[in-house]
């Protein structure tokens, strides 16, 4: 043992694990005894080390502690004081009586005392204090006990928590399969109110790290008794763990010895900072997804739980539509207001477009010749020439493109990108010109990647792109020309010269400066950026400019843009606003949109056809028709919900509200059905109706179509909603709506003859002001606040929804205490308001009530509402029919001739009284 | 419980006495046939520091200990409620200085008891059972907290008389809560247990500004708007079984089960994640046969003794700040047989009062090598 120590100590510390194993198996193996001595005096000193910590923190403990103490005791000293200066006057009974028992004590032990203790009581108090304990019996000479009046006490009620809506369970609330001991109210003794089948409690997992302590011991051992495999196990032995993991541990440590030491040299910093930003979207989104509640729309919705099973509707949402406020620049970073800016010095005021024009075109015409070879730039400006003047001269758009498309094609693969441009003026013109102009760019676009490939430049196929877009630009301009001489009264086109105008500014100079490849590189960024960064470009750094461009998208910020484009269409100023607040302007995601765009049209490059669809999906140009389409879908779709008594749903839902009488009402689930609900449709298969959150298209024939009700206001059975047990939706009803605040903000768009939907009061938390208050009849009861009507819904019984199961134990807990806060709502779950719930939870059972209960289902959740059965004054206690199975309601719950005493009755056993809806 | 792993080992107390210090009993008194649940000594004003206050059935009295033994019955008052079954008391006193007693029991109605008077000066009616304990805040003794089996916790203002907090609700208690304790330093802390088995520290930082208020507060009590703390920032599982006492020691936690030893942790809560932590298990004081509910503990001024009693009338005094915990002394009188629902230190541990289930209070005094003439007079 002695000798081999030193050398195992060394190899360990360097950590160089392979050589310890192999080292040791050489040498004979230490005895089982030596290992275990050797991890027992370990594991000693370990535990001394404890009892050395145990001890020194005590210490601590205890000066701190010293300290405090005697802290309190001059505070104690200085109440003393301050009585004394403060009320000496007023007498103090207590010390009265104190210095009394004094003075008789010091009496009985010079002489007899109890003449002494007589003479004493001069004050209208007439007793003092007794001596006890002395040879003297206390005798007649009691005190006289001062009474305390009577208090009345409240009635026994457990603190709950106040629930604005219902709740599921929560896990450790759970009275299933756990042991608990509860006590009863008069009894004192204990009660398993759990029962035995389920008692099985699992052995807790045994902890599979290793704490410090164990680490220290394994190091140590293997240090002094060498890397065996009988060290192995009877440490495993020790520690019951097994070899494996013994070993494991070793290597890790020794590894960890290492790393420490190297860590030392390594700068740390380069972690943390927002690494966030460099996650995917996905995995971003997937929290989102388990904790927002799409029904509740709050996060961490305690109603429906997490993780819910996700429903996408079957029919997509267009993407929003964003009425004109067009030409408002969003902010200082828009890339409307940065394109103005930068084009003052430019262009004084659209009315000079003449001119400007003018001067754009032989810049651009120079920009071309100083570029490449001059024998491409006459032809490309001759091609130009041609389309537009074909444009100005014919008012037929179509036409015109089209020949334009027929031309440009070939003449590009021979002669310049220059000539692609064309198609941007066009989108000014609407749709279906757009449209077209758009096969013809993409062509173009095709055409000039062949050529570029021809030309073989160095450029890679994004900054080729990134050319395009550029020279797009700078065609564009010759284009203007016509459209000012045509029509310059539409502003998209307008604002779209003028960038394009900039542009080849911008082109300009850099052609100037002669680096043919940098004038590759700048075109990816929009116009406006392009202008804006016309200086660096001066200066050369054009390179690295566009590495930023590309590069300082992180992963997540592109998949926010694409949800962006899903939502708000191409409109850069939303998406940033909205999605990209804080992490990119709107400038930059113009920049990028476009850049998109260009890679997009790319990718469909070569096969011309499928651009129409592809580009379709990206382009804000398709907008207009789009919503036109829209317009005609939402048309179709009203007529086909206009609300038929002979529709097949509904036919289903009336028998089943006939039918229904005393069956529970089935817990609804969206059903995740992409087209319309067949027969195996889980909502069909439940018996449910399908809602707004299933999955389904609105047109499936089992779902429920809300109502269509006016006049009646949903009051009564004529009404679809109301007679099926459901309160109205807006989202479904016809007519049935709600206006916001006092109607100051206006109202929204009356649907009906602006009569106002009764049928949404427990959506609308329109409740009754309840009070809580001493019953007459038993403990607490619920009295109202102000008179109501017949009918009229006074508030929600609210609680935690729990399964049968757990209201059948809980029940039987309750059954002992004699309270019943449990409802059954449906065939699912049991509404318990014993620890949550609201005020109405105290309202008693009475067999000739004033309210009733309904369940009644609101957006697709089962609810309890309570109603008032008559007219209700204020002030009166309420009372509704729990409707307790029979023989199973308490004593009080009873009619007159049929209750028992109390006492008696809070004996009854098993059986739980529930209350039913 | 659950296997400790090595290097976390508790220590634990040897149950053979020191003989450090040597009590004799000195004095047995009968109050009555209903069981004393309480017994307290006023530590708040220094000149009352031997008058002691105890509880049983619907009487609360008040006593002074005199020497040689001598024990003078000062106070006595009777709740004319005759079902009042009182289970805790703890002295108090408004902001003038005057001495109150504050007690609680089955009822729910705390009582706060102006013994400067001798007159009821308030009764708080708000907690909806019982009241298991009440415990005075010693940097401010007009705070009062308590204990019910409303699963609720409640601070109180003795002067105004108003409920300021009620710590309950959603991480609350989940059974009765048997013990609650103030923080000895940390004034916005407490630590509570209860039957369901956990300790639970609450911090009352957040409310302080509605803590001072209510010194201030002129309007009816009912009025203060009282708060809820509905979250603990720790729940400790140190126990198994219901935990009946705890009280703070620093900044560590005594507290016991009804598994036979009081057990000294640390918390160490997490402060990013409150609710959250660990907790230390420090050491073990043994009390053998004290496998009952509802029997309390108590220390000495500085926290140097804590004397608890056993289901055989039996009186453990252990030293609470050595290590490894040494027990100064195990008492034991051939007529104590009853359950000792509660002890009380004097200033200086000099003094162990014992209150029992059979209605005797018992006086133990320490026996000093040079005064042997005190003699016990049963």
């Amino acid at each position: 043992m002695a000798s081999k120590p030193s050398p195992s100590p060394s190899a360990s510390r360097s950590g160089s694990l392979q050589d310890t194993p192999m080292a040791k198996p050489d040498e004979s193996a230490p005895e089982s005894e030596e290992i275990a001595s050797v991890i027992e005096s370990l594991k000693r000193h370990v535990v001394d080390e404890r009892c050395v910590s145990i001890k020194e923190r005590m210490e601590k403990n205890r000066h701190k502690l010293a300290s405090v103490t005697s802290h309190l005791q001059k505070l104690s000293m200085e109440r003393r004081n301050s009585w004394i200066n403060l009320a000496d006057s007023s007498h103090d009974l207590l010390k009265k009586r104190q210095d009394d028992a004094i003075g008789m004590h010091s009496g009985i032990g010079t002489s007899s005392g109890d003449k002494d203790s007589d003479s004493h009581q001069e004050d209208s108090h007439a007793s003092t204090a007794v001596l006890l304990g002395t040879s003297i019996p206390p005798g007649k000479n009691s005190v006289r006990p001062i009474r305390l009046p009577e208090v009345r006490k409240l009635p026994p009620y457990t603190t709950w928590i106040f629930l604005d809506r219902n709740q599921r369970m929560t896990e450790d609330q759970s009275v299933v399969g756990r042991r608990r001991i509860y006590y009863a109210q008069n009894g004192g003794e204990a009660l398993i109110c759990s029962d035995s089948e389920e008692e099985n409690v699992d052995e807790e997992e045994e902890k599979k790290y290793f704490l410090e302590s164990e680490d220290y011991i394994i190091r140590m051992t293997i240090k002094e008794a060498g890397f065996s495999d009988a060290v192995i196990n009877s440490l495993a032995e020790c520690f019951s763990k097994n070899t494996d993991e013994i070993k494991a541990r070793y290597e890790s440590l020794t590894k960890d010895e290492k790393t420490s030491v190297d860590s030392l040299h390594v700068d740390s910093e380069a972690s943390s900072l927002n690494s966030f930003l460099d996650k995917d979207l996905e995995a971003a989104l997937d929290s989102f997804d388990n904790l927002f509640c799409r029904r509740c729309l709050v996060f961490d919705c305690r109603l429906h739980g997490c993780s819910q099973d996700l429903v996408f509707p079957a029919e997509k949402r267009p993407p929003l539509n964003h009425p004109d406020v067009e030409n408002l620049p969003c902010g200082e970073h828009c890339y409307r207001s940065v394109s103005k800016s930068e084009k003052m010095p430019t262009e004084d005021s659209p009315e000079l477009g003449d001119t400007k024009d003018n001067s754009v075109q032989p810049s651009s015409g120079s920009a071309g010749t100083r570029t490449t070879a001059r024998k491409k730039h006459t032809p490309c400006a001759r091609k130009k020439a041609r389309p537009s003047q074909s444009e100005s001269a014919s008012s037929n758009i179509k036409n015109m493109s089209d020949s334009s498309d027929s031309e440009i094609g070939p003449q590009h693969t021979t002669s310049t990108s220059h000539l692609s441009p064309s198609k941007t003026k066009l989108c000014g013109k609407g749709g279906v010109s757009q449209r077209n102009s758009k096969r013809v760019a993409e062509r173009v676009l095709s055409c000039i990647k062949k050529r570029q490939k021809l030309i073989g430049s160095e450029s890679d196929s994004v900054a080729s792109g990134g050319l395009l877009g550029g020279d797009a630009k700078l065609s564009s301009s010759p284009h203007r020309e016509n459209e000012d001489a045509n029509s310059s009264s539409q502003k998209n086109s307008k604002s779209r010269s003028r960038k394009t105008e900039l542009s080849v500014q911008n082109v300009q100079g850099v052609a100037r400066d002669g680096i043919s490849s940098a004038m590759v590189a700048d075109p990816p960024g929009s116009s406006s950026d392009v202008t804006l960064r016309k200086d660096d470009y001066a200066d050369g750094n054009s390179r690295k400019m566009e590495l930023n461009d590309n590069l300082s998208w992180k992963a997540f910020e592109k998949s926010l843009f694409e949800k962006g484009v899903e939502i708000f269409g191409k409109n850069s100023c939303l998406i940033a606003r909205n999605l990209l607040n804080g992490l990119k302007t709107c400038v930059e995601v113009f920049q990028f949109m476009r850049q998109a765009d260009k890679r997009l049209a790319y990718q469909a490059g070569d096969a011309a056809n499928c651009l129409g669809d592809g580009y379709s999906k990206f382009d804000q140009g398709n907008n207009e028709v789009r919503r036109r389409s829209r317009f005609l879908r939402r048309r179709g779709r009203v007529r086909r919900l206009k609300y038929s008594w002979k529709s097949t749903a509904y036919h289903s839902i009336r028998k089943r509200i006939s039918e229904r009488k005393d069956q529970p009402c089935r817990q609804y689930n969206p059903c995740n059905c992409q087209t319309a609900c067949g027969k195996e449709c889980p909502c069909h298969l439940n018996g449910t109706c399908c809602e707004k959150y299933c999955g389904c298209p609105k047109t499936c024939k089992n779902r429920f179509r809300g109502c269509h009700c006016a006049k009646s206001q949903c009051r009564s059975r004529q009404c679809p909603c109301f007679a099926a047990d459901r309160e109205c939706d807006p989202d479904v009803c016809r007519n049935c709506w709600v206006s916001c605040g006092d109607g100051s903000l206006g109202v929204p768009n009356q649907r009906g003859d602006n009569y106002e939907c009764r049928n949404m009061k427990l959506l609308l938390k329109q409740q009754q002001r309840v009070l809580l208050g001493k019953s007459d009849v038993s403990g607490w009861g619920a009295f109202l606040k102000k008179s109501v009507g017949k009918h009229e819904y006074l508030g929600e019984y609210t609680g935690e929804l729990i399964s049968h199961r757990e209201a059948d134990k809980r029940g039987k807990i309750y059954d002992r205490e004699n309270s019943s806060f449990l409802f059954n709502l449906n065939d699912q779950f049991v509404l318990d308001a014993y620890r949550k719930g609201d005020k109405l939870k105290f309202a008693n059972h009475s067999p000739d009530p004033n309210c009733y209960a309904k369940v009644i289902m609101v957006a697709g959740d089962h609810r309890v509402g309570i109603f008032a059965k008559e007219r209700i004054n204020s002030g009166e206690e309420l009372f509704y029919d729990y409707r307790y199975e029979p023989d199973r309601a308490p004593a009080w719950a009873r009619k007159p001739e049929a209750s028992g005493s109390k006492k008696e009755e809070a004996s009854h056993p098993g059986g739980r009284a529930k209350k039913l809806a | 419980m659950a296997r400790i792993p090595l290097g976390c080992e508790p220590v634990i107390g040897s149950l053979v006495p020191s003989k450090k210090r040597d009590y004799r009993v000195t004095n047995r008194l009968q109050e009555g046939k209903r069981p004393l649940y309480a017994v307290v000594f006023n530590f708040i004003d220094s000149r009352y520091f031997n008058v002691f206050a105890t509880v049983g059935g619907n009487r609360v009295t008040v006593y002074q200990c005199l020497e040689g033994g001598v024990i003078a019955v000062l106070q006595s008052y009777v709740d004319e409620d005759k079902d009042e079954s009182f289970y805790t008391v703890t002295w108090a006193c408004n902001r003038d200085g005057s001495p109150f007693v504050v007690a609680g029991g089955i009822n729910g109605i705390i009582r706060v008891i102006d013994a400067g008077h001798e007159k009821i000066d308030k009764s708080f009616v708000g907690h909806g059972d019982s009241v298991n304990e009440i415990r005075t805040q010693p940097l401010k003794p007009s705070l009062v907290v308590s204990a019910s089996k409303d699963e609720s916790v409640r601070l109180w203002n003795v002067h105004t008389g108003v409920c300021i907090l009620i710590f309950a609700g959603a991480g609350g208690h989940r059974n009765e809560v048997l013990s609650v304790d103030f923080h000895p330093s940390d004034m916005y802390r407490i630590a509570s247990c209860g039957m369901d088995n956990t300790v639970k520290i609450w911090s009352m930082k957040e409310f302080w500004p509605s803590v001072e208020k209510s010194f201030t507060w002129t309007d009816l009590p009912s009025k203060f708007p009282t708060k809820y703390v509905q979250f603990p920032v720790f729940i400790a599982s140190v126990h198994s079984n219901y935990v009946d006492c705890n009280r703070w020691l620093g900044d560590f936690v005594l507290s016991k089960s009804v598994d036979n030893e009081i057990v000294l942790w640390e918390p160490r809560t997490k402060d990013q994640s409150p609710g959250e932590g660990t907790v230390d298990i420090l050491q073990k004081y043994p009390v053998p046969e004290c496998d009952i509910w509802f029997i309390k503990f108590s220390c000495d001024f500085h926290y140097n003794a804590a004397a608890i009693g056993n289901r055989e009338g039996k009186i453990f005094v252990w030293e609470l700040q050595t290590s490894p915990p040494s027990l100064i002394a195990r008492l034991s009188h051939a007529q104590s047989k009853s359950p000792i629902r509660q002890t009380a230190m004097s200033f200086d541990g000099s003094t162990i009062l014992s209150c029992c289930e059979d209605g005797t209070i018992w006086r133990w005094d320490a026996v000093s090598s040079s005064s042997s003439s005190s003699s016990s007079q049963v």
